[in-house]
């Protein structure tokens, strides 16, 4: 059974991200381009020098957060789609915390600014929870009219009460997360994301308290009949999930954006969704997906303009990706392909051993 | 209070009218899907699709109608993936409602940078033209609110009393609902339950294609990425809140497109109040309608559960 897992595991997204590549390919033959052109320039536009290196790091670091942020939702069997929100409203209690403090500076303005972020995400994700476990409310419908309203608010306060300049945006942070890399806008936030996800995995899976959450997730009556609060869990795992997403925002207005502007966050909540599912829900499958995704979006940049594909098209093998990845895990999961996977590794093993 | 007039009141009821149709259609759909226990959140996705569907063959042909026709095909073709990854894998219905949240807007995005190039201005389209009818539309305030819209408009209203003829009073709505509310009694009755929950899946998106489509064709000349703004999300909530009828559906649908038409004309008369403040009341106020409303289970009962043929 542990083959079949790991099967599961690796195989699928495997499979899944090849066959995606393998229908870019086409689509872009298909359009009049040469895919190995276009291939190559993602290729030199996430890897070529070591400035793109580094970037495609940085771009990284919102991805983990977000999709850590589903995870962790989604192990406890909830739905968190407002992470996009969440991370929002952590960059916004950030910079409302660090642009307004007076009398404090340097790491400790840091420490405190993160914790702003961590807190506002954390009481931007208890509202869904809250209103499922008190009202019965479906929290993905919940969860993602909040992420209009945050991205709204924070629209509002950029260009009204914290505007600063001619250009709808706000000041810049007074401090920065420092930079880990000559020569790259790497920062220390990318310490924090790994840091962050080894923590959850060790947590999910090696301590009673993740082991509980995991049973609440898998099987709420039987949780309920082991005597865990399902609605506490509930709570909990939306607040945390929240907190992390804040957390992301925070890190990324420090370490990459220093400022609020239009499009900030755009899109993080949903691909952490999309990751979080690729990567089989694992801490640790996040931030490979999540590097994934960042290579495909420092590329896509490149791609466009070195052979003149439209970034799209890295949007849709993104898309096809989590299309066969979860259709992936759906397929080797029936019955009867079930029984055939089974049959096929235990001859396997039996040929291996003899 | 002098722009409380007769003419902002007639303005904000049409307005009002014009905004929930493309909810009321979605959420519709949305109804036929989840009577068939399919919960599909890829609305908004299957909306984006069918908006550009809607505005390409538009904007190609120069007839709205077809738009709203090519609006359904998309709609289905997306939903055709849900469809078979849902009911014949049995892969997550919420999984996947997600996923064709993602890969719809990419794929609708990349057709129209492949066809009008990527840095373009915004191409336009004509729009639909009203259909006043006869005689109603001349009724002072009533008429102009009510008859006086394009063609697809009534026949979204006209689908509500049918979808409830539908469901309550034929037989092949009671099997349709029968197998939302248990697949195994109504297969033992010889339902075919694949069968219909493919022709739920079809409904959904033919309906939800065509309300995007209603957002190129009749309200917007152009497509953008993101025309949608959430509007599936929406529809999705005036399911829950309108308890799986038709009637409450319509009531919910005309809610939110008041709240929308509200904001909307609150932004042209006050532009001192920041319009991101104004933008927000829509959201919110689904959020306080759901929770005051929202009530805990009263949806089809094998809602958003897969069903296997061989299982126990």
């Amino acid at each position: 059974m542990k083959i079949k897992r790991l099967l599961i595991q690796i195989l699928v997204p495997l499979v899944s991200i090849l066959i995606s590549f393998l229908a870019g390919a086409i689509l872009i033959a298909g359009i009049g381009g040469n895919p190995g052109e276009a291939f190559s320039f993602l290729l030199k536009g996430a890897f070529g020098t070591k400035a793109n290196f580094g970037e495609t790091i940085v771009k990284s670091v919102p991805l983990i957060f977000t999709g850590l942020a589903a995870t962790f939702a989604y192990k406890c069997g909830v739905f968190n789609l407002g992470a996009e929100g969440q991370f929002a409203m952590g960059a916004v209690a950030s910079i409302w915390v660090s642009t307004s403090l007076t009398g404090i500076s340097g790491i400790p303005l840091l420490i405190i600014s993160l914790l702003a972020g961590i807190l506002a995400g954390g009481l931007w994700g208890c509202i869904p929870g809250i209103l499922k476990i008190s009202r019965g409310l479906n929290e993905m419908i919940v969860s993602i009219m909040l992420n209009y309203i945050a991205i709204l608010f924070m629209g509002y306060l950029y260009s009204s009460p914290l505007r600063d300049g001619s250009v709808p945006q706000t000041a810049a942070v007074p401090v920065k997360l420092p930079r880990i890399m000559e020569g790259t806008r790497l920062h220390a936030g990318i310490i924090f994301a790994i840091v962050l996800a080894l923590f959850l995995y060790y947590f999910l899976f090696h301590t009673a308290a993740g082991f509980k959450l995991r049973a609440v997730g898998l099987n709420q009556t039987a949780a309920r009949y082991n005597g865990y609060s399902v609605k506490k869990f509930m709570l909990v795992s939306f607040v945390i999930s929240g907190a992390i997403a804040g957390l992301g925002g925070s890190v990324e207005l420090h370490g990459t954006q220093f400022r609020l502007m239009a499009g900030f966050g755009d899109g993080y909540g949903f691909d952490g969704v999309a990751i979080a599912l690729i990567g089989q829900l694992n801490p640790i499958g996040t931030v490979l997906v999540a590097y994934l995704f960042a290579v495909l979006r420092t590329g896509a940049t490149t791609m466009q303009a070195g052979s003149g594909m439209p970034t799209s098209v890295i949007d849709i093998i993104q898309a096809l990706i989590i299309v066969f990845a979860v259709a992936g895990s759906a397929l080797t999961n029936l019955p009867k392909i079930r029984q055939v996977l089974t049959n096929m590794l235990s001859k396997k093993a039996q040929e291996g051993k003899a | 209070m002098d722009f409380l007039n007769m003419t902002f009141l007639q303005e904000l009821l049409l307005s009002t009218v014009r905004m929930a149709t493309p909810i009321l259609i979605v959420a519709l759909a949305e109804l036929y899907s989840e009577r068939a226990g399919q919960v599909n959140i890829g609305l908004d996705g299957i909306m984006a699709f069918g908006a550009l569907a809607g505005f390409m063959v538009c904007y190609i042909t120069g007839n709205p109608y077809l738009g709203l026709l090519a609006g359904a095909a998309g709609g289905i073709l997306i939903n055709m993936v849900y469809a078979f990854c849902t009911i014949t894998l049995g892969a997550e219905q919420i999984v996947y409602g997600m996923a064709i949240n993602i890969f719809a807007p990419a794929i609708a995005s990349f057709i129209y940078k492949v066809y009008f190039g990527i840095s373009s201005t915004l191409a336009q389209a004509t729009l639909m033209t009203p259909m006043p009818i006869p005689f109603l539309s001349k009724i002072p305030l009533i008429g102009p609110v009510f008859f006086k819209h394009t063609i697809i408009v009534y026949i979204a209203y006209l689908l509500v009393p049918l979808s409830y003829i539908f469901f309550q009073k034929t037989k092949a709505g009671l099997n349709f609902r029968a197998v939302g509310e248990y697949p195994k009694a109504a297969e033992s009755l010889g339902i075919n339950v694949v069968k219909q929950k493919y022709l739920a899946c079809i409904i959904c998106g033919a309906l939800a294609g065509v309300g995007g489509a209603y957002l190129t064709t009749c309200y917007i000349s152009t497509y953008t990425d993101g025309v949608v703004s959430g509007r599936g999300f929406i529809a999705l909530s005036a399911v829950i809140f309108g308890r799986w009828m038709p009637g409450g559906v319509l009531i919910a649908a005309l809610l939110f497109g008041f709240t929308d038409a509200l904001q909307l004309r609150l932004q042209v008369l006050s532009s001192q109040t920041p319009y991101q403040l104004l933008a927000m009341i829509p959201y919110i106020c689904t959020l306080f309608v759901l929770a005051f409303f929202g009530i805990k289970k009263a949806g089809p009962k094998a809602n958003g559960k897969p069903y296997f043929r061989e299982e126990r």
